[in-house]
């Protein structure tokens, strides 16, 4: 009997024990293969995204085709460095990962495959850029580690909706004020004042917001940057750049921050703006936007897309937004819809956990194949579009845009692979958008009785028609894109994360002091921001890199 | 004699030892060898490289860590939430298990329990959305409560200023924490001899004048292993709630140790200074605690060790 006990303590230690060990050796290599002998990689992208089921149509489809399936997750909750710098902690990586904002701590961590000697034996993937754009996309150490997935437009360009900064109002206001069309910061704070004054409550009785402003950690851009916009500047997103002397400003300090502060300090003393905009979480902000109560905010289009889908699927196309290209004096032209442009900052790399390297670049080489880029953007023919014969163009029936508009079709049907490579603009058939909603027979089809009449009270096609076009960017556009690898070790370095560490405390207070505290509130901010940021070994370094840029 | 003696007594109780291995190889494998990490303190370590390729660079971590004004900021707040989350969780915790320990009904008693259990079992961000919603300025119902009583012109915005932060974390605990806090009070409470509080009630003591000399000093002894524990404890005054709670406004206030070496170590790529904060709350930590012990055993109570 006491025998039988030991034995057993013996055996239960001894598997315990190996169990624990084991734990500790990883799991075997190889990618998973099911039995149809469909591969399935992981992938990991540092944004929003909304993650798709197993079951999902399009996402089988693909793996029929292709014969591999890709896991993809994306952040939620925590920040971009948090994220990427846990996983660079742990050195462990999905097997294709982006790490956007923090692309290059992974590159320095040495987290990504140099792609470059590969590239040549994958056509659709070579193709996707030319020389001089894979040389700018190249490493300093001359490697290529990752392919940006955005801003390669094939064809022409075929945006309906300004997908960057700008200005937002909704439409029911202008369409309340007679289709005007505000073009300064004074003329849009009165038209929303005006607008509140007599309609202070919206149909379901919820109090109006007349200006929301995101501040939540580093999407907190939507307060920051705009003094660039308003001087009459693109999005460089770090500085302005006078595109004659080459001359680079920190667009912190120029009279129109003050001007653009001193607005919104006014506008929080009357009540216009949120009290709580400051204290609000990305999601609290989203759900008010969703609410329909914010009659107008600056931000990006794609960060409050999905609130807007929301109210589009509530039937209130009279509270979705128009974007407007405000600056501080009249006569300045806006700068705010740039052509789409390669960021070689960031973009899809394949990491050194990937235990199958050509699978999975021959995965990307095929997801370029015109089949499968109709696939991952349109869907199947016949069931989710139909081709005119006569002219080549895809388009769908009344039915199928029914069926695609409810709330969870997407999500069961679609696999756009977004964040794979792809082009923009055209499909490689050089006759159709990539996007449905692109797409002119499409977008006027999606556009509501209520969109179309005001569409044509202003004579205009599309909504990006309510911006003045940027013709061709500037050598250095994106200039943001430079300063992404920049460590706190160099003098330009330590003087960015400084600036932000300034901004972030004190355009907030700047904004919320009472009103005739302003000024001296103003002259605190900046004798803060004078002792704290260099800000001149910030502009030196990136005068020196729009040189290089120039200079090509 | 001594040596024969320990194999002797090692043979004999040689299953236990068996036994015991498995967490012994646990404990080593997942909490002692771990801290070989620590090494990076006084590194400047960078991922990719092996840990003996790295720049040594003795103390400057910690030098830089105690110039740092926001690491100073850091300790206090970190400091003075755990106090009051202390004072507060130790004062309703008890407070409630005494108040429901004179429950004599005893079906309410139970759903009373339950009841106060059940906050436990939420996760801080489900908690902090609660308490974002109660307390927002914008239809919050503390918010509308005191504009209905007429305390106040205009909505409070208690996450725009300082000076609530640290309390809206105290509370923000006590709601969540007090009934699972009292469970092992009033378990303690049901070893306290009956005989006690019927010669109390002869002697004509009223239930205010029992709980006070005859359940209050029944359960001192639990009480105090409890404080001993959480002084070890004062410097994780947690994480979640600041970190979901907080706002740009707030920071010099809502930053916890946990925080810093987040935002430093990992988001900022800076894990040797990351790696210093948290070593250093951990000596501390264990300083802590044996002062607690020491003094208990001094003033003749019950001690961990």
């Amino acid at each position: 009997m006491k025998n039988i006990v030991k034995k057993t303590a013996f055996v239960l230690s001894a598997a315990i024990t190996m169990s624990l060990i084991a734990g500790c050796s990883g799991n075997g290599g190889g990618v998973k293969t099911d039995a149809s002998g469909t591969k399935t990689f992981t992938a990991f992208i540092a944004n929003t995204g909304t993650e798709i089921p197993a079951s999902n149509r399009m996402y089988n489809k693909i793996a029929e085709k292709t014969g591999v399936k890709v896991e993809v997750t994306y952040l939620t909750g925590q920040s971009v460095g948090e994220r990427i710098g846990v996983m660079i902690a742990g050195g462990q990586y999905p097997d294709f990962l982006d790490g956007t904002d923090a692309q290059g701590s992974l590159v320095e961590a040495g987290a990504f495959i140099p792609l470059d000697m590969y590239i040549d034996d994958y056509p659709n993937i070579k193709k996707l850029y030319n020389d001089a754009e894979w040389d700018r996309i190249r490493n300093a150490d001359g490697h290529i580690y990752y392919i940006p997935q955005y801003g390669d437009t094939q064809g022409k360009s075929m945006q309906t909706q300004q997908d960057g900064e700008a200005f937002w109002i909704q439409k029911q206001v202008l369409a309340w004020d007679g289709y005007s069309q505000p073009h300064t910061l004074n003329e849009y704070f009165d038209l929303i004042e005006r607008f509140i004054a007599e309609n202070p409550t919206g149909p379901d009785g919820q109090r109006y917001i007349g200006f929301s402003i995101l501040c939540d950690d580093w999407r907190y851009f939507c307060l920051e940057n705009v003094p660039q916009f308003l001087a009459g500047y693109p999005n460089d997103g770090c500085a302005i750049v006078d595109p004659e002397t080459r001359q680079v400003l920190d667009y912190n300090t120029i009279p129109e921050a003050k001007i653009y502060y001193d607005k919104l300090n006014e506008e929080y003393n009357k009540g216009l703006i949120d009290p709580e905009t400051f204290t609000l979480s990305y999601d609290q902000y989203l759900a008010k936007i969703a609410s329909g109560r914010v009659l107008g905010m600056v931000d990006q289009h794609w960060q409050f897309q999905s609130a807007e889908e929301s109210l589009v699927q509530q039937g209130h196309r009279e509270m979705t937004y128009v974007p407007l290209g405000i600056v501080a004096e009249a006569g300045t032209t806006d700068k705010y819809f740039t052509p789409r442009t390669l960021n070689p900052a960031t973009g899809l790399g394949i990491t050194t956990s990937c235990k199958d390297v050509p699978g999975a670049l021959k995965f990307l080489n095929d997801i370029l194949e015109p089949e499968i880029e109709t696939l991952r953007f349109w869907g199947e023919e016949g069931v989710d579009y139909l081709v005119d014969e006569s002219t080549g163009l895809n388009y769908r029936t009344q039915d199928m845009r029914d069926a695609q508009t409810a709330a969870d079709w997407a999500t069961n049907n679609k696999c756009e692979y977004v964040w794979f490579p792809h082009y923009e603009g055209m499909l490689s058939d050089l006759k159709n958008a990539v996007l449905p909603s692109e797409q002119p027979s499409e977008f006027i089809a999606s556009l509501s009785e209520f969109e179309k009449d005001f569409l044509a009270k202003y004579g205009y096609g599309m909504w990006t028609d309510f911006l003045t076009p940027v013709e061709k960017n500037t050598a250095w556009f994106p200039l943001y894109s430079q300063i992404q690898d920049w460590t706190a070790d160099t003098t330009w370095g330590l003087a960015s994360i400084k600036m932000d560490e300034v901004k972030h405390e004190w355009l907030p207070k700047v904004v919320m002091a009472s009103r005739n505290k302003f000024d001296k509130t103003w002259d605190d901010y900046m004798e803060t921001y004078g002792a704290k940021v260099d800000s001149k070994a910030y502009t030196d370094r990136l005068t020196e890199i729009v040189d290089e840029l120039v200079s090509g | 004699m001594a040596k024969r003696g320990l194999l002797y007594r090692m043979n004999k109780q040689k299953s236990l030892i068996l036994m015991a291995v498995p967490f012994v190889i646990y404990v080593i494998v997942f909490n002692y060898w771990p801290l070989a990490g620590w090494l990076s303190a006084f590194q400047n370590y960078k991922p990719a490289k092996g840990m003996f390729d790295q720049i040594w660079v003795g103390f400057d971590q910690f030098k830089f860590l105690f110039s740092d004004e926001q690491f100073l900021e850091v300790l206090r707040n970190t400091f003075f939430m755990s106090i009051i989350n202390l004072a507060l969780g130790f004062v309703f915790s008890i407070a409630f298990a005494l108040f429901l320990n004179e429950v004599f009904q005893l079906g309410a008693k139970r759903v009373i329990q339950t009841v106060s259990y059940l906050p436990h079992f939420l996760s801080w961000i489900i908690v902090c959305g609660i308490v974002a919603d109660v307390l927002s300025s914008d239809g919050g119902i503390i918010n509308d409560i005191l504009l209905g009583a007429g305390l106040i012109d205009s909505p409070l915005n208690f996450f725009a200023e300082e000076k609530y932060f640290w309390w809206i974390v105290g509370f923000a605990n006590v709601w969540k924490e007090t009934g699972w806090g009292s469970i092992i009070y009033l378990a303690a409470i049901t070893a306290i001899s009956p005989d006690l509080y019927e010669a109390a009630s002869i002697d004509g003591a009223s239930r205010l004048k029992k709980m006070w000399h005859i359940t209050l000093p029944g359960i001192r002894s639990t009480i105090i292993i409890l404080l001993i524990i959480n002084v070890g404890n004062v410097l994780n005054a947690g994480f979640e709630v600041q970190y979901i709670l907080g706002n740009s406004l707030v920071t010099h206030v809502s930053q916890t140790i946990d925080i810093f070496v987040l935002k430093y170590g990992i988001s900022a790529n800076n894990y040797s200074l990351g790696i210093a904060a948290g070593m250093f709350k951990s000596v501390v930590s264990i300083v802590l605690i044996v002062i607690a012990n020491q003094a208990a055993k001094a003033a003749g109570e019950e001690k961990l060790f």
